[in-house]
């Protein structure tokens, strides 16, 4: 057994590795990635939130009681409403239910106020028939989670200015805003890796003249990009679809921080002991980058990625700021963070900044992940 | 065996340190910024409390009249029988105090161009008549051929120079017939004969120092309110554009001078200096405030204008506020925030901003104050009759067409949604209250019968459908209805109608473009659907949008290039559109208010008739959102742009209680 | 090492060329030009113009030009006179223009980027350093939080409390009444309680960055060789912290950091104008949005030149700092 090592005061000592030595011995790079990832706790319990998102996503027409566009007059900026288990009289029930809203006009104000009904309830029914809607974009059908019976309302979140309920929103808004920006980061990290690498490894003039393009790039104005795309792109293109052009954009624009960093990294180890080593026995400029160079800094791109997949959900909602992108009746967290900009929601309806919440959880679990592959990934953490 | 003491890292407690100062600039900061709070209050009232309340003149005046810098009170007014007396709303008002408000900066202009615009002639409360404002009174004779202006005697520009006729002469034969300032003349200057048509520019004449005449070839009756209308004032300060004008001072002197000013090009100076004249502290102004400033800066500040030519019943000169304030922001939700926090203590609403706005009325200490609008609808459609797909266009100008599209909405979803119920579930018409008012029109259509609006589309020969189960063409063609839109403000109403469109099977895109390309398309007839509103007192006044004569307006298109361009471009009009040009020809040549009257009724009749612009929700009130301090503001007033819409309320007698 | 910094000023030459083209090219590319801009806004406020008006108004522009036409007298004049066009928007020379909101820009993104920095690079270290520890929990959490949340949503809920508890939402840089007046104590005391939110706001986002990356980074090289056989040595832990990892961490963010003067030139966009701050990148926003040829093109170009200027910078900080670039650069 080897001494342990000197630490700094307060850090812990790294997790000990137990279990299994054959395997530690014997396997590959990544398999011992793999299982060092396992062990760090944060992340698995960040990964398992982050599946059940995805997995939300993937069934949100099935989740969400409502569709995007059940607009309802009647409930116009509704506050959420509580599950309840015990009615007014105090009687328990089994079988959650929410009261009927019933709602009045301040005469002043103008404002709705809505009261519980506490005379009309409506129970709780799973696997009900409602809105039709296409899983996964091929098979009809109209089975929900749940929902309450007409004329009652499930608002477990509130309605918006609209009178849509925000859960259902938030719901299938996540099916874009947790997918089209890893298309987005993919392609920007497959680029900056490449061409940075490209530039840092070979250096010279190929160095030279992949930076200035980059710096022509950098200076591109995207707004007025944006505003011409805009204006060309044809009214009737899915949502999605145009979503996509922009994201591709994002990247093709986007590519050039990583590009930057990887052939910084690149320089420095580019001379490394067991880098020329390499090269002296003959090992090819490919197999060098990819097998000797990149573990050296995974480390980066794996917090690069984390971080540029929430910024990629937030350019999203800057752009719908500026009155580009997704646009309702299409729903991602960007066009609910956008609507919620307003002195009024932030003042009076408050439940309009829940997206954001779920946001920051995303934010949070890929960064944890991150986190754990970081620390999974570091050949010197013992 | 070292073991690393850690003692000395003194890292850890920098980034404490930082966390600290951090958390007690931000505590220290939010602090002050409540107790500066009060500050601001008393740093805002520059002048000593009035106690007194029997000077006629305002104390930073006075003092400026001790000091010798200023001529006394009585040399600056008119003479005694010619001041302009200024009924005040509420109370006679004291001195002192700001009017502060936010603006976009020098593209918002009318947002204190209009308030503070002092016109020759003006729209009286009732807005039916105008009555004289810079003039002092005038004559017409019998057949409205003839008048006779008189002026006021003393009057004096801000600067202290004689206002008198020249001002009028020099402004009619240097500037605005020779469209020096980038406006050709005004269609009020010209009568036309009721019988060939011919259209004939009038005559002025100066008869003395404060009279002068404008004689008509042919009848004009509604003269005075048509130059209230387009050109508003009717004069200039000569003294100060003899020195800038080509005319006087040579085309190189004139180049000179724009590039001092910091302009590139002299048509542009021009026309800031001739037209849009009230944001240059240079140029003399009869307006109660003057600017002191710059206007493209952060803040345009307007002081009083010490020679203004109004005064309260009491003798006491106007206006009663300082200064007006305009402080630029660049979005909407700190217009509301300032208005909340007490930085803004005048500013205009929509009703968007209706239930945070009233929810904080006792905190900020302020209260809304609606004025009607006179505007048809604040959530419809224009169709425009024009449109270039030939299928479309047959559609649009099919009344049953626009009828289906009318009760397949339902109304009382876009008025709970869009307007919170502000705006009734009505149709497009004329409000009660306005000139041209048609019994029984806001029910027309308004109804939601959406199994009748499919009847007729079926009836139309729209029965067939494509894959998607929307309409198609009666030649088997795609069927898009497509609302170009500039601005993101409607989103949610066009949203609502897309469903309810698309509900009825016409399938219909939504395009938002910028305010630049909406305009240049509409000129060149590329927008089908559009939201636009009409919003007009009298037709007779500002016929633009309910007459075909420009193109500008969304539901006529090019029928209105066709009268622009004297029938060479554009699509000759037919039907009841060509009639309301009829009925136009007669208005413009009748002889008396009442015919006048007659037949701008007959051209709204046909707009009840055809329904060319669709409403689904009733109109909602502007709201003027005013400090408790600041008194005399009416309350029941129509805000429109003819009205020059503050102005309407004569801001120089607001004032505010200290 | 001159030649090499020689070498690249030369090459920044023919960069910005093409760079002011493309830049000009792109920002006439929406349909429209600054006359439908402007003619849109005087109607919307009842003031319509005619096509005839208008075509006076372009030619008087010169917006009727070809594109080519339009660049080359642009470029002609800032060569020839040093002037850079004038402003459509602003009725004044674009240089003008610019130096007015340059002051403010400055201040307000120096002190954010001083927060940056100052405050990531600490923290950064001290999360690596203390893994795991409640005080890494407390600085990731906030800086998560800061940087999930949209700036301009983050400036809005801030500006409503503020509002709500101080009674004061803390608009703009200053308050109404020292917009215009002289400076003095009182207005710098002023400046500094608004500077507040918009370094909050600007600084917690970028500052979340900042640290997860040097986290990272720190995190990699406390466990190599180097520093043990430092520590080994006898190093006291402050030598060992500053003279390895941290420098072969910071290779990443000073790869970047010169891209940061482009961005301290314009300060943040939108986060500015959800505040109002009166700074350079709303007036280039809205120079963009409505067209205003010259001044658009100008700001583009002085942030090409400053883009150039920061890549050649980051590599010269790149070279400093890790002496293997070093040879690098020399080398080739």
């Amino acid at each position: 057994m080897m001494r342990p090592l000197p630490l700094f005061k307060g850090q812990r000592p790294a997790v000990p590795v137990t279990a299994a030595p054959k395997d530690t011995v014997y396997s590959s790079q990544w398999r011992l990635i793999y299982q060092k990832f396992k062990k760090h706790k944060l992340a698995r319990i960040s990964m398992y939130i982050l599946g059940a998102f995805y997995i939300i996503a993937l069934f949100a027409q099935f989740i969400a009681p409502y569709g995007l566009q059940s607009y309802d007059s009647k409930y116009v900026n509704a506050p959420p409403m509580g599950l309840r288990f015990v009615d007014a009289d105090g009687k328990f029930h089994i079988r959650p239910f929410v009261y009927e809203l019933k709602s009045e006009r301040d005469p002043e104000t103008l404002r709705k106020m809505f009261v519980p009904d506490t005379e009309k309830k409506h129970f709780f029914k799973f696997f009900v028939k409602g809105e039709e809607y296409k899983f996964l974009g091929l098979i009809p059908m109209s089975t929900h989670l749940f929902a309450v019976d007409e004329p009652g309302r499930i608002f477990l979140l509130g309605t918006d200015g609209m009178g849509r309920d925000l859960f259902s929103r938030i719901v299938l808004g996540s099916q874009i805003s947790l997918s089209i920006p890893l298309v987005g980061v993919g392609i920007s990290f497959i680029l900056g890796l490449i061409i940075g690498g490209i530039s840092g490894y070979f250096g010279g003039w190929i160095d030279s003249m992949i930076q200035r393009i980059i710096e022509i790039i950098r200076s591109f104005p995207t707004l007025p990009l944006w505003m011409a795309l805009s204006a060309a792109i044809p009214p009737r293109i899915p949502v999605v679809t145009m979503y996509l052009y922009i994201v591709i954009i994002f990247a093709f624009i986007g590519w050039t921080d990583l590009a930057r960093v990887v052939r910084g990294k690149f320089i420095s180890l580019k001379n490394e002991d067991y880098v020329i080593a390499a090269k002296i026995a003959g090992v090819g400029d490919a197999k060098i980058i990819v097998k000797h160079l990149l573990p050296g800094f995974m480390s980066y791109l794996v917090v690069a990625t984390t971080l540029a997949i929430p910024s990629m959900i937030l350019g999203e909602t800057a752009m719908s700021f500026l009155g580009l992108g997704v646009r309702s009746p299409a729903t991602s967290w960007g066009v609910l963070l956008q609507e919620a900009q307003k002195i009024e929601n932030v003042a009076l309806y408050p439940w309009k900044l829940i997206p954001l919440a779920f946001v920051i959880l995303t934010v949070l679990t890929y960064n944890f992940i991150g986190d754990g592959l970081r620390d999974a990934a570091d050949p010197y953490k013992k | 065996m070292a073991n690393p003491n850690v003692e000395g890292f003194s890292l850890k407690r920098k980034s404490n340190l930082l966390i600290v100062l951090v958390l007690i600039t931000t505590i220290l900061g939010g602090c002050s910024a409540s107790s500066s709070n009060n500050e601001n209050e008393e740093s805002t009232v520059k002048e000593p409390v009035v106690t007194d309340n029997s000077a006629k003149e305002a104390p930073m005046l006075a003092k400026l009249v001790d000091e010798g810098k200023l001529p006394a009170l009585a040399d600056r007014l008119p003479a005694s029988d010619d001041i302009m007396v200024e009924e005040v709303v509420e109370e006679i008002g004291q001195y002192g105090g700001d009017w502060n408000m936010p603006w976009t900066g020098v593209p918002d202009k009318w947002g204190i161009g209009q308030p503070t615009e002092e016109a020759l002639f003006r729209f009286n409360k009732e807005g039916n008549k105008v009555e004289p404002n810079v003039a002092k009174s005038y004559e017409v004779n019998d057949d409205s051929t003839v008048f006779t202006i008189h002026l006021r005697e003393g009057m004096k520009w801000s600067d202290g120079v004689p206002f008198t006729a020249d001002d009028v002469l020099f402004y009619w034969e240097h500037m605005l017939t020779k469209e020096t300032f980038g406006k050709k003349i005004y269609d009020a200057y010209y009568s036309v004969d009721p019988v060939t048509g011919d259209r004939a520019l009038a005559e002025v004449k100066k008869v003395d120092d404060y009279t002068f005449t404008v004689t008509h070839k042919y009848p004009s009756v509604l003269f005075l309110e048509r130059v209230a209308i387009d050109n508003k004032w009717f004069f200039a300060p000569a003294h100060f554009h003899k020195t800038i004008l080509p005319e006087f001072v040579g085309d190189a002197k004139t180049l000179e001078i724009t590039k001092q000013w910091g302009y590139e090009d002299p048509k542009v100076f021009l026309m800031e200096t001739g037209y849009t004249d009230w944001l240059h502290y240079q140029i003399p102004t009869l307006r109660a405030w003057v600017p002191t400033n710059d206007p493209n800066g952060d803040q345009f500040v307007m002081e009083r204008n010490p020679y203004y030519w109004k005064t309260d019943k009491e003798g006491k000169q106007l206006p009663y506020i300082d200064r007006i304030v305009a402080t630029k922001i660049q979005d909407p939700s700190q217009k509301v925030l300032g208005t909340l926090a007490g930085d803004y203590n005048l500013v205009i609403f929509d009703s968007k901003d209706f239930t945070v706005l009233k929810e904080n009325e006792k905190k900020g200490d302020y209260r809304i104050i609606p004025w009607t609008q006179p505007a048809w609808s604040s959530a419809g459609v224009q169709l425009n009759q024009t449109t270039e797909d030939p299928n479309l266009r047959k559609l649009f100008q099919d009344i049953k067409f626009r009828e289906a599209l009318s009760i397949g909405v339902d109304r009382n979803q876009v008025s709970e949604i869009v307007t919170s119920g502000l705006g009734e579930p009505i149709q497009a018409s004329v409000p009660e209250g306005v000139m041209g008012y048609q019994e029984g029109w806001a029910q027309q259509w308004a109804e939601y019968d959406p199994e009748r609006a499919n009847q007729i589309l079926d009836e139309l020969g729209l029965n067939k459908r494509d894959k998607d189960n929307f309409r198609l063409n009666p030649d088997g063609s795609e069927l898009t209805l497509t609302v170009i839109e500039s601005t993101t403000d409607t989103a949610p109403f066009l949203e609502l109608l897309k469903k309810y469109y698309e509900d009825m099977g016409l399938r219909t895109n939504l395009k938002v473009v910028d305010g630049g390309t909406h305009f240049d398309m509409k000129y060149a007839n590329k927008i089908p659907m559009t939201t636009e509103n009409i919003s007009v007192v009298n037709v007779a006044f500002r016929p633009d949008t309910m007459v075909p004569l420009r193109v500008i307006t969304p539901w006529f298109g090019h029928y209105g290039l066709y009268s622009q361009s004297g029938g060479k471009e554009g699509v000759k009009p037919e039907g009841d559109v060509a009639k309301i040009l009829e009925y136009w020809e007669k208005v413009k040549a009748s002889k008396t208010l009442d015919e006048i009257n007659q037949y701008s009724n007959e051209i709204v009749k046909l707009h009840q008739k055809n329904q060319w612009v669709i409403g689904y929700a009733g109109p909602t009130p502007v709201l003027i959102t005013a400090s408790n301090k600041i008194h005399n503001i009416p309350t029941d007033l129509i805000w429109s742009d003819e009205y020059r819409s503050l102005g309407q309320g004569h801001p120089a007698q607001f004032f505010i209680k200290q | 090492m001159f030649e090499y910094i020689l070498k690249r000023i030369l090459l920044a030459i023919p960069v910005v060329v093409v760079i002011s083209f493309i830049v000009f090219y792109i920002i006439q590319l929406p349909p429209g030009d600054y006359v439908s801009s402007y003619s849109a806004k005087m109607s919307a406020s009842g003031d319509i113009m005619t096509q005839a008006e208008m075509d006076d108004m372009r030619a008087n522009l010169g917006l009727d030009r070809p594109i080519y036409e339009q660049y080359f007298v642009w470029v002609k004049k800032i060569i020839l006179h040093g002037d850079f066009g004038f402003s459509f928007n602003y009725n004044k020379p674009v240089m003008a223009v610019i130096q007015q909101y340059m002051g403010l820009t400055l201040v307000v993104s120096l002190v954010t980027m001083a927060f940056h920095y100052i405050i990531a690079i600490p923290v950064g270290i001290y999360t690596a350093v203390k893994q795991y520890s409640a005080g890494d929990y407390f600085f990731s959490g906030l800086s998560f939080i800061g940087m999930a949340t949209p700036n301009f949503l983050l400036a809005i809920i801030l500006m409503f409390f503020s509002y709500k508890w101080f009674g004061n939402p803390l608009l703009g840089l200053f308050s109404n009444e020292y917009v215009n007046a002289p400076w003095s104590m009182d207005k710098v005391k002023d400046l500094m309680q608004h500077m507040v939110i918009p370094v909050i706001v600007i600084g917690l986002s970028g500052t979340a960055d900042l640290i997860r990356i040097m986290r990272g980074q720190m995190l990699d090289e406390l466990n190599k060789p180097n520093v043990i056989t430092a520590r080994a040595k006898g190093l006291s832990e402050m030598q060992i912290l500053f003279k390895y990892p941290t420098r072969a961490a910071l290779n990443p963010i000073v790869s970047t950091f010169g891209w940061s003067l482009s961005s301290i030139f314009t300060g943040a966009t939108i986060t500015a104008i959800v505040l109002n701050l009166p700074i350079q990148g709303p007036v280039m926003h809205n120079a963009l949005l409505g067209q205003d040829m010259y001044l658009a093109g100008t700001f583009l170009l002085i942030m090409a030149l400053l883009t150039v200027l920061g890549t050649l910078i980051s590599d010269i900080l790149l070279a400093w700092l890790d002496p293997k670039i070093r040879t690098e650069f020399r080398g080739s």
